[in-house]
């Protein structure tokens, strides 16, 4: 769901508190010490069989996540780059061609129009909802009347369906009696034929991106808001600093960790969009051309629909690099920053 | 200066007011639209409700197939997977999120740490050979390869009650043992209770994540016995694209259960959400 990312505003009760095991304290059952004869204290061997019993206990609890996680999460991790060294198309026999299907990626210009399409679709989202969630917290950390209704409101587009806000989405951008067109109407503004156009479609995917992730996003900078203490403000006002001053110079680098695990999240999820490119875009998905093919959508044409599973296996180690690279890159980059304020 | 704040304060009103219209204006164009005419769609302006309205819509779309496509079974699909899925995900992930947080066992923190690792492969990276795994084992359109990947707990989902474990206290556990409680009652008895918001903040989740899954059933799924709602939509929107008032109802049907399950437990989702950002 998503990436194991620790901002520190945290009340949530996480405190490490000490587990009957962990007072057995490490190396108290050698094996050996307890065995008849010896002057061990009494309870050693039992301590042994109780640690043994707790083992089993144990693997019994996790045994079904386990074969989970190795079958369903860890052995695919492992198949997909050995099925990124064969051409294969899952009905003849598999061919080994060794690194082949990676150069064929780096002459490859629909994979690199892919990355680009995603890199694009990443910056189009990103930046205007992280900063409209921004706002709408601000403006949502008010003792206004009404403001929780207001609260909910904006986050009941996390419960819409992707797939299904993609085809509404699609009405509403709708060329001939779509509800923006008839709006624009209304100013004189010639019909727009938002999902037809290839330079269009992307920004209006983009869109619905940014409707359905901003009042999500708002909470997060909501609890962070809730976590800066009010006398930091107090003192601001009393040295005369403005309403916008306060903002840039409390609430911004006292958000930085939330604005990190925020980020990172977000980054994350919207370079792996396909749910609403593929609804937004039917029947021409990934159209109009190739204007909406991110990275998710040529790694399932390519896999699902082309039935070149070596190669659409190339490519999606191409987008686990890419993610890697930009998680660390987020997190270096944060790391450096944030390690002076709680100083 | 107190005139100012009251126009500061309207200003606030308006601007959060109009981004809340924004914000519902989808809903609103669903319902509308789903109750027109095919040719009301071309004469009545988008936001406005049609005079008559027509239930047709629903009537052609819980009457048999419209395009090969029986949405009404899909859906029950759905209610289908996200109920199992959730009861599964609960079982498995308490049970797991226990023994990590609470025993002490060889290989345990390895094993932690490989969980935490896989919340970074992408999606789309495990569907190639989770689809190759479901054909090896025969498992191609059938309910079990639709829900084995999800079914037997979650990483995320096991780190969640993990932390939430871990901050119980150790006394009721200790004495329970002292009384001869086996693991399973503790759990049972002692955890489960006192974990009833973490275990809604899963259930939450898990509910959203099954209702909304989309790329793996449209890769797994073919048949009309497996299908799901989310599948459907997508394809009635390939077949008869622009039959919107049909779509709109079709959607309408498919948000419906979400947005009930928001309206009852609004707080606890809102909480769910804020504490995923806080682990």
């Amino acid at each position: 769901m998503s990436a194991p990312i620790q901002p520190p505003s945290t009340n949530v009760p996480a405190k490490p508190t000490a587990t009957p095991a962990d007072a057995a304290g490490p190396g108290n059952a050698e094996p050996g010490n307890a065995g008849p004869g010896t002057a061990a204290p009494p309870g050693r061997g039992g301590r042994r069989v109780q640690r043994l019993r707790a083992t089993l206990t144990a693997y019994a609890l996790i045994g079904p996540s386990l074969l989970g996680v190795l079958a369903f999460l860890l052995a695919p991790v492992v198949i997909v780059a050995v099925i990124s060294l064969f051409r294969w198309n899952l009905l003849s026999s598999p061919k080994f061609i060794g690194l082949a299907n990676y150069r064929r990626m780096a002459h490859d210009g629909s994979v690199w129009h892919s990355v680009l399409v995603t890199f694009a679709y990443v910056v189009l989202t990103i930046p205007v909802q992280t900063v409209l969630a921004l706002l709408l917290a601000v403006m949502l950390n008010t003792r206004l009347r009404g403001v929780k209704v207001l609260r909910a409101v904006y986050v009941v587009p996390w419960m819409a369906t992707p797939v299904v806000m993609g085809v509404v989405w699609r009405w509403i951008f709708d060329g001939r009696h779509g509800a923006v067109n008839a709006f624009l109407a209304l100013f004189g503004v010639d019909a727009v034929n938002w999902l037809q156009s290839t330079t269009l479609a992307l920004p209006t995917v983009a869109i619905v991106g940014i409707w359905s992730s901003a009042g999500y996003t708002m909470l997060f900078f909501l609890a962070g808001l809730q976590g800066i203490p009010d006398h930091l403000y107090e003192a601001a006002r009393v040295d005369g600093a403005t309403p916008v001053q306060q903002f840039f110079r409390i609430t911004l680098p006292l958000l930085r960790p939330t604005m990190f695990f925020v980020l990172v999240t977000s980054v994350i999820g919207s370079f792996q969009v396909f749910d609403t490119v593929y609804s937004m875009t039917a029947p021409n998905y990934g159209g109009p051309g190739n204007a909406t093919a991110v990275l998710n959508f040529k790694i399932y044409s390519t896999a699902f629909q082309l039935f070149d599973d070596g190669y659409a296996s190339a490519i999606a180690m191409l987008l686990f690099g890419l993610l890697l690279v930009l998680t660390l890159a987020q997190v270096l980059y944060f790391r450096k920053r944030t390690t002076y304020e709680h100083g | 200066m107190r005139s100012r704040r009251i126009v500061s304060r309207a200003l606030l009103y308006l601007v959060l007011i109009v981004g809340a219209v924004l914000t519902l204006f989808p809903y609103l164009m669903v319902v509308l639209t789903s109750l027109k005419t095919a040719p009301q769609l071309n004469s009545v302006s988008p936001w406005l409700p049609a005079v008559p309205g027509t239930l047709s819509n629903y009537i052609r779309l819980f009457n048999g197939k419209i395009a090969d496509i029986s949405f009404l079974a899909y859906l029950w699909h759905t209610v289908l997977f996200t109920v199992i899925l959730t009861a599964g995900q609960l079982v498995f992930t308490t049970f797991a999120a226990y023994a990590f947080a609470r025993l002490r066992f060889v290989g345990r923190d390895v094993l932690f740490w490989a969980y935490l690792a896989t919340m970074m492969v992408p999606n789309v990276v495990t569907m190639i050979p989770l689809y190759l795994i479901m054909r090896q084992i025969g498992w191609i359109d059938t309910w079990f390869g639709l829900m084995a990947p999800y079914i037997l707990g979650s990483p995320y989902g096991i780190f969640l009650m993990r932390q939430f474990f871990r901050g119980l206290p150790a006394d009721l556990e200790d004495a329970a043992r002292i009384d001869g409680a086996g693991t399973l009652t503790i759990l049972l008895r002692i955890f489960v209770p006192l974990s009833r918001p973490a275990l809604g903040t899963l259930t939450i989740l898990t509910t959203v994540f099954a209702w909304h899954n989309f790329l793996w059933p449209l890769i797994i799924t073919s048949g009309d016995n497996t299908k799901l709602v989310t599948v459907g939509i997508a394809s009635l929107q390939g077949n008869l694209g622009a039959d919107y008032n049909l779509m709109m109802a079709g959607s309408f049907v498919a948000l419906v259960p979400l947005i009930v399950i928001f309206l009852l437990f609004q707080r606890t989702i809102v909480r769910s959400i804020v504490l995923t950002g806080m682990k």
